[in-house]
């Protein structure tokens, strides 16, 4: 059993998951939030990213268009925004961030910043709901811990 | 808006010529080096974006009114009237091909700054009428939500709910006494909740103290993007009322260009008033803080980074130094554009070009400058501290299929902010 009831730990383990896991953990992220994004191919984006299968070419497709998705869907400077277009927004930014390199990654590395992304992604759509955001990284810890579990069986 | 006519033009651009602007035409000797210092005019080859040109209505309307020539000229019909249609024309020139950024007044050779006149220009535009939609409804909402994006404190307060869940502490609002006034603009809110997360968790180990007010988080100025100091008025007056409230001493700017020349350099001037506590750029803050020996930090990127200099910043405020100190702390690699520092050349999205939907495909064309710039360094990451400069860059590697991340700086200093020294509590 995994315990991971806070950050500091949380950030520990995806640092310490070989590249491919960390991949396949920050896809789980972005999948329990996808459903805020209204862009299909979003949805895409994270089976490719959450195939321990996916070739090289499928996963470098993929993080561009995550990114060009991305590009698109931030609030410009000025325009009237909308939060919950800012949740597909923050989705898409999870999602090119799990599927980022190591080397071009932004501090934490590419789970941690698919965490961040999709926490922010829930928080955005629930600016402008009446109730209150559901707690994402609680999920995340568990969606890391029983990752972890699992990985642990199959290699014991 | 009301509807804009010839005649409101004309009025509303002879109003804006005062004693600067006269001397500025009178001194232009027509060298044309304002012209390789403006990006949208290097990057298109175009003539009509040469700064000095962009001023042109307000130039002949200066010489037919206002000079013995130009007087007697129009007395026996030889000066050329301006028209609706050029107005309409200049629009596009004044808002869509110029970012403010400055370049072009450091390079003037007689010292006239044009940009200055580039903004008594959108004064009159503006005031009869030809400013740009996206301008519009920002400096609307600006003045009846308190956000040109229309973020409401709801929202801020959502986002605090979640930086202090993210944090584990708490984040002080409309905190009486506190040193620091924290603002920040819409971009930041909305796009990148994380400088938030990145300002409470430095001031923390700083043990500073410090609040958000819930009357006046918004920094940036759609009045002056847009060109109405009435507008720009109100929403520093908002600022000064919030600061005077909560008795802060200093009031911090965000990581945004405009807002900072908003409440730093014009501010006061909008207002009518000094100002009885200081305004200082985060930037400006935490290098005190590390000449203070507040800010400490563990460990260093690798990676080879540049910084973009905010054009604001560097030419309006002489924010130089302070970035450069700050990287030092957390950059290993890190190396310098060429014209960096206060030649920077712009991200080509600032003085409300971003908020201009009418100016994407020539913004793009623009970015071709920093393109180049960044070609030639091939570094890892791209740091700046201007959260519009940060999306116009972003948007600008995208299209050009760059693959180089762009991190904030103030952002990256929190990811290195040691955290078992923490300072005081609030």
């Amino acid at each position: 059993m995994f315990d991971i009831s806070n950050d500091a730990t949380f950030r520990q383990a995806l640092l310490k998951l070989a590249p491919v896991d960390a991949r396949i953990v920050g896809a789980k992220f972005v999948e329990s939030v996808v459903p805020l994004a209204d862009d299909q191919r979003l949805r895409r984006i994270v089976d490719v990213a959450s195939s321990s299968e996916a070739t090289e070419e499928e996963l470098e497709v993929s993080r561009k268009l995550a990114k060009s998705i991305m590009v698109d869907t931030y609030t410009r400077c000025g325009a009237d925004g909308d939060w919950n277009e800012q949740a597909g927004y923050f989705v898409a930014r999870a999602a090119a961030a799990c599927l980022a390199p190591l080397e071009k990654g932004k501090p934490g590395g590419p789970a941690w910043q698919a965490a961040m992304s999709s926490r922010m992604a829930r928080t955005s759509a629930a600016i402008n709901a009446e109730d209150g955001a559901e707690s994402e990284s609680g999920k995340q810890y568990h969606i890391l811990s029983d990752y972890l579990e699992t990985r642990e069986r199959e290699t014991s | 808006m009301s509807k804009p006519t010839l005649e409101r033009g004309i009025n509303a651009l002879k109003e804006q010529i005062d004693a600067p602007i006269a001397s500025f035409f009178s001194s232009c000797v027509h060298c044309g080096m304002c012209a390789d210092a403006c990006l949208f005019h290097t990057e298109t080859g175009d003539p009509r974006y040469v700064p000095i040109h962009k001023l042109e209505p307000m130039r002949r309307l200066w010489e037919q009114e206002y000079t013995l020539v130009g007087r007697l000229k129009k007395v026996v019909g030889l000066s050329k009237k301006i028209t609706a249609e050029e107005l309409e024309e200049w629009q596009e020139l004044v808002y869509n091909s110029c970012s403010l950024c400055g370049r072009c007044s450091m390079v003037c050779p007689v010292g006239n700054d044009i940009v200055y006149m580039i903004r008594k220009m959108r004064e009159g535009m503006s005031a009869a009428g030809y400013a740009p939609e996206g301008l519009i409804g920002a400096s609307t909402r600006a003045v009846e939500i308190g956000s040109p994006m229309g973020v409401t404190i709801k929202a801020v307060e959502a986002q605090v709910k979640h930086a202090e869940k993210e944090l584990g502490f708490e984040i002080p609002m409309d905190a009486e006494g506190a040193e620091y006034l924290v603002l920040m603009s819409s971009m930041e809110i909305m796009n990148y909740p994380e400088y938030l997360q990145a300002v409470a968790k430095i001031m923390r180990q700083a043990g500073k103290s410090w609040t958000i007010s819930s009357e006046a988080f918004e920094a940036t100025n759609a009045g002056i993007q847009i060109g109405a100091s009435d507008i720009a008025r109100v929403l520093v007056q908002r600022i000064v009322d919030a600061a005077e409230k909560l008795r802060v001493k200093t009031v911090i700017s965000p990581e945004c260009g405009h807002a900072y020349t908003a409440i730093r350099w014009e501010g006061a001037n909008l207002v009518g008033r000094p100002f009885n506590f200081k305004v200082q750029h985060i930037l400006e803050v935490l290098d005190e803080l590390r000449e203070q020996g507040l800010l400490k930090t563990e460990g260093s990127e690798d990676s080879r980074m540049t910084f973009h200099d905010p054009c604001q910043l560097v030419r309006r405020g002489g924010v130089v130094e302070q970035p450069r100190n700050l990287l030092k702390m957390v950059a290993s690699d890190f190396v310098e554009m060429t014209d960096h520092g206060i030649m920077n050349w712009c991200c080509g999205a600032g003085g409300g070009v971003s908020a201009n939907e009418d100016a994407h495909e020539l913004k793009l064309k623009a970015f071709n400058r920093k393109k180049k710039q960044l070609d030639e360094l091939e570094v890892d990451a791209l740091v700046t501290a201007c959260a519009n400069c940060r999306i116009a860059l972003e948007e600008g590697l995208e299209e050009n299929e760059m693959d180089i991340p762009v991190l904030g700086l103030t952002e990256m200093l929190a990811e290195h902010i040691v955290i078992e020294q923490s300072g005081k509590e609030e």
